[in-house]
């Protein structure tokens, strides 16, 4: 408590001074409701929605080629979250994120004890397993690819979506 | 001096509200309903039988995990030992718990899997009592290899040897450096002669299988662990098998035991069960989310997993049905799951008596509204009892009845 209190003190003291450094990559705690919040806020564009965890291995293999992709695409929103059962593990996710070049993704972490509900939520048939992708259209239309997604099937989605602008 | 103050007071409030929200978020967060060491904060609990019918708990809460017993089915327990004198950087995976065998002569044995780096590399680690539980010998790993191991499973056989095996990822690096693709893990297995206190040197089972989920295991006679697993078959197709060691040192066959055509390169967490009847019926139940077929099946054989029955569907698939157990008691055979309609889990149970070519219908026998643990069937050589771990409402110990 004494080591906050000055910590604040001093952060309160320096914001007039100091020019806002810049933040870590954001976690944002996925909670009951946050799922219909992701949808709402990206309603009408493409979205790529990921799950993957700090614990599965096919992820490892995954996160960067999905930050390559967004790199490459500046059209797609990108949404990754965080689907570990809890405790996840915000230092783990946040570097893992960082180093595959999904930093600055839309990043979201599961923070409620009752993953089941948050899963049914999402998709009731859905039992955790991760990587899991979901690829929704402009008009709403889910694409969910189970497992591991292949780029060029990524590559070949977002062309649909761009022929259906034309 | 008075805006000094100001900002003190405003600093205080600030952090008040930190410590506050911090602490409300961690316990909304957790699976488990406190941090200490209790049952009532564990978030997975393995239940085992001694001959004398005394209840024996092993759990996970608190970083340690904790034994204790019961002579009274549950209602009241001795009190608790940890297994470590140092708290645990535990295996928190979905279908990580901790195992315990209790031998005739009153021994402990205990394994379970620790995470021993950042990368979430697993160890398992052994330890016995030979003082019924009043204190546990120093943790040792079950094999001196330094790659990642979890998901141990422990089973007593008749001459009182225990039988490991787990998910091993040892020939990983070999494979990569002569330039091989390497799926998945092996499944590995070493007996220990004095109880649980050394393991003989670890051997491969099987290469290959999936890394993630849970064994089920039992014993199809004296020196004959049976070993179920979700395998990744040709094409990375993650379905499950069946191997029957002719003795704890030669494995057997991989046989598969049904073909669901589920490929897919992900961590399932969520690994089968096996049990095996007094007249030699192979149980096996599993999820799978294959092209075949998806959801939760069972299945028998009456060939020690040579050929398989048409995989029977469990559960309402409407509801998410997951979890599934089966145990064979001397009455019959049991099975539960978990079902979720989006408030509430409840475990459903069936029965059979004609050694699993019928079962009765499900019966809903308990339920919770917040996370809870997988549903596990227990046997104290007469009744068949519900053994479930919940967040809100505490451990429970429920017997079963024949559905008839």
């Amino acid at each position: 408590m004494k080591r906050c209190l000055l910590a604040v003190i001093f952060l309160l003291v320096s914001l007039a001074a100091a020019p806002a450094a810049e933040t870590p990559s954001e976690l944002k705690p996925f909670v009951r409701g946050s799922w219909q919040e992701v949808l709402r806020s990206h309603a009408g564009r493409p979205t790529l929605v990921h799950f993957w965890g700090v614990t599965c291995g096919p992820c490892k293999v995954e996160l960067p080629l999905l930050g390559q992709f967004m790199k490459d695409h500046s059209e797609v929103d990108v949404v990754m979250i965080s689907a570990d059962l809890v405790p996840n593990l915000p230092g783990a996710a946040r570097a893992m994120l960082e180093k595959a070049g999904l930093g600055s993704a839309e990043n979201w972490l599961f923070s409620d004890g009752f993953v089941e509900r948050l899963r049914f939520e999402i998709d009731p048939a859905w039992q955790g397993e991760i990587p899991r992708t979901l690829l929704i259209a402009r008009d709403g239309a889910v694409t969910t690819i189970e497992g591991s997604a292949e780029i060029p099937d990524l590559e070949k989605w977002l062309a649909q979506q761009k022929a259906v602008m034309r | 001096m008075l805006r000094m103050s100001l900002l003190a007071t405003l600093a205080f409030s600030l952090c008040q509200t930190m410590a506050n929200a911090q602490m409300s978020h961690h316990q909304h967060a957790s699976e488990a309903a406190c941090e200490e060491v209790d049952l009532r904060c564990a978030s997975k609990v393995t239940p085992a039988f001694a001959s004398d019918g005394t209840l024996w708990l092993a759990w996970m809460a608190g970083g340690r995990i904790s034994v204790a017993s019961s002579k009274d089915q549950g209602r009241s327990f001795s009190t608790p030992v940890q297994a470590s004198k140092e708290k645990l950087n535990l295996d928190w995976g979905p279908d990580a718990r901790p195992q315990i065998v209790i031998e005739k002569n009153g021994g402990i044995a205990l394994a379970f899997s620790i995470f021993r780096d950042k990368a979430f590399n697993g160890q398992v680690l052994t330890t016995r009592s030979s003082d019924g539980g009043q204190s546990f010998a120093e943790l040792r790993p079950i094999t001196a290899s330094n790659d990642s191991q979890r998901f141990a499973t422990l089973g007593l056989d008749a001459d009182g040897s225990a039988f490991a095996a787990w998910i091993d990822k040892r020939n990983r690096v070999p494979a990569q450096q002569e330039g091989r693709k390497y799926e998945g893990a092996g499944l590995f297995f070493a007996s220990s002669k004095d109880g649980g206190t050394t393991y003989a040197e670890a051997r491969l089972a099987s290469d290959n299988t999936c890394e993630c989920c849970r064994l089920g295991f039992a014993f199809a006679g004296p020196g004959r662990p049976v070993v179920v697993f979700r395998n990744i078959f040709e094409g990375g197709v993650r379905d499950h098998a069946v191997m029957t060691f002719a003795d704890p040192a030669t494995p057997g066959e991989v046989r598969r035991v049904s073909n669901d055509e589920w490929q897919i390169s992900a961590c399932p967490h969520h690994g089968p069960s096996l049990s095996i009847s007094a007249a030699s019926t192979y149980h096996v139940t599993w999820y799978t989310n294959g092209k075949a077929r998806k959801g939760l099946f069972y299945a028998r054989s009456d060939d020690q997993g040579r050929t398989f029955s048409d995989p029977l569907p469990l559960g309402r698939a409407d509801r998410n049905p997951t979890r599934p157990y089966v145990l064979s008691g001397p009455h019959g055979a049991t099975m539960v799951w978990k079902e979720f309609d989006g408030e509430r889990t409840s475990v459903n149970a069936m029965t059979s008596h004609d050694e699993g070519k019928s079962w009765s219908k499900p019966v809903a026998i308990a339920t919770t509204t917040d996370t809870s643990d997988h549903p596990l069937l227990v046997s104290d050589g007469q009744k068949i009892y519900l053994s479930w771990m919940t967040k809100a409402d505490g451990y429970r110990l429920l017997p079963i009845g024949d559905g008839s």
